[in-house]
C-alpha cells in the first residue's frame, strides 16, 4: 500500500482544487442605478421666468 | 432679495453637480435650504438634487432624508410627476440600504403614477428600478447561504425571476423608444439575473448584447463589465478557456482605465480560472499579481484571499514550503481582520500541510525520497531544515482519526 505521507499529500492536493464556487464570490458587475432628476433651472424656464434667472446669473458674473 | 439668493445658491449647486463636484454642490444646496424659499417647487427640486448628490457620495442615510422631504413636499403641493420621481429615488435609496420591502412599495408607486400619466419613459425607468430591487433582494438572501447559482431556495428564485420579468418588460418599452443606453443597462442586469438563476446560456446572450451596445457608445467601463460577466458565465458552462479569454480582456481594459481594484479582481479571476484549468504556474502568476495590488491598496481581505489561493496552488504543485508560507500569512491576516472562518480554514490548511511536511521529512522510505526530489525541482530551494525538525515530533501526534475526518 501507499506510504501514509504520500497518500496524505495526494489527498491534500486533490482537496485544494477549487470548485467553481470560489469564483462566484462577489465579482458580479452590475449596471448603474438611474436616479430621477429635478432641476431649478428647468422649472424656471418652464415658468417663463428667464428674466429672473438672467438677473441672477448676470449678478453672479458681476461679482 | 432672499428669494433670489436661495435661487442663486441652488443654481450654483446644480452647476457644480453637473460638473461632477457633488461635494461642493451639496454645500451650495444646503446653503440654499438654510436661506429658504416660499416656492415649494423650487424647494422640492433642491431636496431632490441634495438626495441624489448624497446618493452619489454613498451617504445613503442623508440621501434617504432628503428624498423623503421631497416626497412629502411633492404630495403636499399635489405634484404627481414630482411624487413619482421622489418615490423612485426613495426606492433606489432604500434598496441600497437593504430595506427591500419598502423599496418595492416606492418603486411600485413610481410605476403606477407613470402609467397613470401615460409617461412611457418614467414607466420604463420604474420597471428597471423594480428589477434592481428584486435582484438585490434575491442576491441578499442567496448570500446568506452557500450554493452555486442555479441551486437556490424558493424565495430567492422567486425574487430573481421577478427581477428578470421586470427587466424584460423594461426592454420591451426602451426598445420601442429606441433608447439604446437603457437597453444596455437592462441587458447587463438581466444577464446577471439569469446567471444567478443558473441559466448561463441566456446570461451569455444578454451580456453579448450588452457588449455590443457598450461598443456602440465607446463606453469602455460597460465593455469591461460585459467581459467580466461573460467570463463568469463561461466558468459555469465549464468553458474555462473562453472564460480566461474574457477575463484577459477585462484585465486589459482595467489597465487602460487605470482602475487598480478592478485589475486586482481580474487577476484573481484569472488565477482561479487557471486553477480550474490545472495550470498552477499561471494561476500562481496571477494570484501574485493580485496580491501585490491588494497590498498596494491596503485591502487586507483581498490579501488574505490571495494568500489562501496561493497556498492552495502551491499545495497542488507539491511545493509545501511555499504553501506553508502563504497559509501562515493567511492565518495572520484572518486574525487581523477578525475573519473567523478564514482563520479556521487557515488552521486546517496549516495542520494538513504540517502533517504532510512532518511525515515526508521524517520518513526514510524511497517513496518519500522521490517526493523530495519532485518538490525541490519545483521549488528551486532547499526545504527549510529548522521548521522540519521542529515539526517532526508534534505532527505525528496530530494524526488522530478526528483530524483525518476533517480532510474530506
Amino acid at each position: 500500500s501507499q506510504p501514509l505521507a504520500g497518500h496524505q499529500a495526494a489527498e491534500l492536493q486533490s482537496k485544494v482544487v477549487p470548485s467553481k464556487q470560489i469564483l462566484h464570490s462577489d465579482n458580479m458587475e452590475m449596471e448603474p442605478e438611474t436616479m430621477e432628476t429635478k432641476s431649478v433651472t428647468e422649472y424656471f424656464s418652464k415658468l417663463h421666468m428667464g428674466s429672473l434667472v438672467y438677473s441672477c446669473t448676470s449678478k453672479r458674473k458681476n461679482k | 432679495r432672499m428669494e433670489a439668493s436661495c435661487l442663486e445658491l441652488a443654481l450654483e449647486g446644480e452647476r457644480l453637480c453637473k460638473a461632477g463636484d457633488c461635494r461642493a454642490g451639496v454645500s451650495f444646496f444646503e446653503a440654499a435650504v438654510q436661506v429658504g424659499t416660499e416656492d415649494l417647487k423650487t424647494l422640492s427640486a433642491i431636496y431632490s438634487q441634495l438626495g441624489n448628490a448624497y446618493f452619489y457620495l454613498h451617504e445613503y442615510t442623508k440621501a434617504l432624508e432628503y428624498h423623503h422631504h421631497d416626497l412629502t413636499l411633492a404630495r403636499t403641493i399635489g405634484d404627481l410627476l414630482g411624487e413619482a420621481k421622489a418615490s423612485g429615488n426613495l426606492g433606489n435609496t432604500l434598496k441600497v440600504l437593504g430595506n427591500f420591502e419598502e423599496a418595492i412599495v416606492c418603486c411600485q408607486r413610481h410605476l403606477d403614477i407613470s402609467r397613470e400619466l401615460n409617461d412611457k419613459v418614467g414607466e420604463a425607468r420604474a420597471l428597471y428600478n423594480l428589477g434592481n430591487v428584486y435582484h438585490s433582494k434575491g442576491k441578499n438572501v442567496a448570500n446568506a447561504g452557500t450554493h452555486d447559482p442555479g441551486e437556490l431556495p424558493e424565495d430567492v428564485k422567486n425574487a430573481l425571476q421577478k427581477a428578470a420579468n421586470y427587466y424584460e418588460e423594461n426592454l420591451t418599452i426602451v426598445t420601442e423608444l429606441g433608447d439604446r443606453a437603457a437597453q444596455g443597462r437592462a441587458f447587463g442586469n438581466l444577464g446577471n439575473t439569469r446567471y444567478l438563476l443558473g441559466d448561463f446560456r441566456s446570461a451569455v446572450l444578454a451580456h453579448e448584447q450588452r457588449l455590443l451596445i457598450a461598443k456602440e457608445f465607446g463606453d469602455r467601463s460597460a465593455e469591461r463589465r460585459a467581459y467580466s460577466n461573460l467570463g463568469n458565465a463561461y466558468i459555469f458552462l465549464g468553458e474555462f478557456e473562453t472564460a480566461a479569454e474574457y477575463y484577459k480582456r477585462t484585465l486589459q481594459l482595467a489597465r487602460q482605465l487605470q482602475d487598480r481594484a478592478v485589475e486586482a479582481q481580474a487577476c484573481y479571476s484569472l488565477g482561479n480560472t487557471y486553477t480550474l484549468l490545472q495550470d498552477y504556474e499561471k494561476a500562481i502568476d496571477y494570484h501574485l499579481k493580485h496580491l501585490v495590488i491588494a497590498q498596494e491598496l491596503n485591502d487586507k481581505i483581498g490579501e488574505g484571499r490571495a494568500c489562501w489561493s496561493l497556498g492552495n496552488a502551491y499545495t497542488a504543485l507539491g511545493n509545501h514550503d511555499q504553501a506553508m508560507h502563504f497559509a501562515e500569512r493567511h492565518l495572520e491576516i484572518s486574525r487581523e481582520v477578525g475573519d473567523r472562518s478564514g482563520e479556521l480554514t487557515a488552521r486546517l490548511n496549516l495542520s494538513d500541510l504540517q502533517m504532510v511536511l512532518g511525515l515526508s521529512y521524517s520518513t526514510n522510505n524511497s517513496m518519500m525520497a522521490e517526493c523530495h526530489v519532485v518538490e525541490n525541482s519545483f521549488n528551486g530551494t532547499r526545504p527549510r531544515a529548522g521548521r522540519r525538525h521542529s515539526m517532526e515530533n508534534m505532527e505525528l501526534m496530530k494524526l488522530t482519526p478526528e483530524k483525518v475526518q476533517n480532510w474530506n
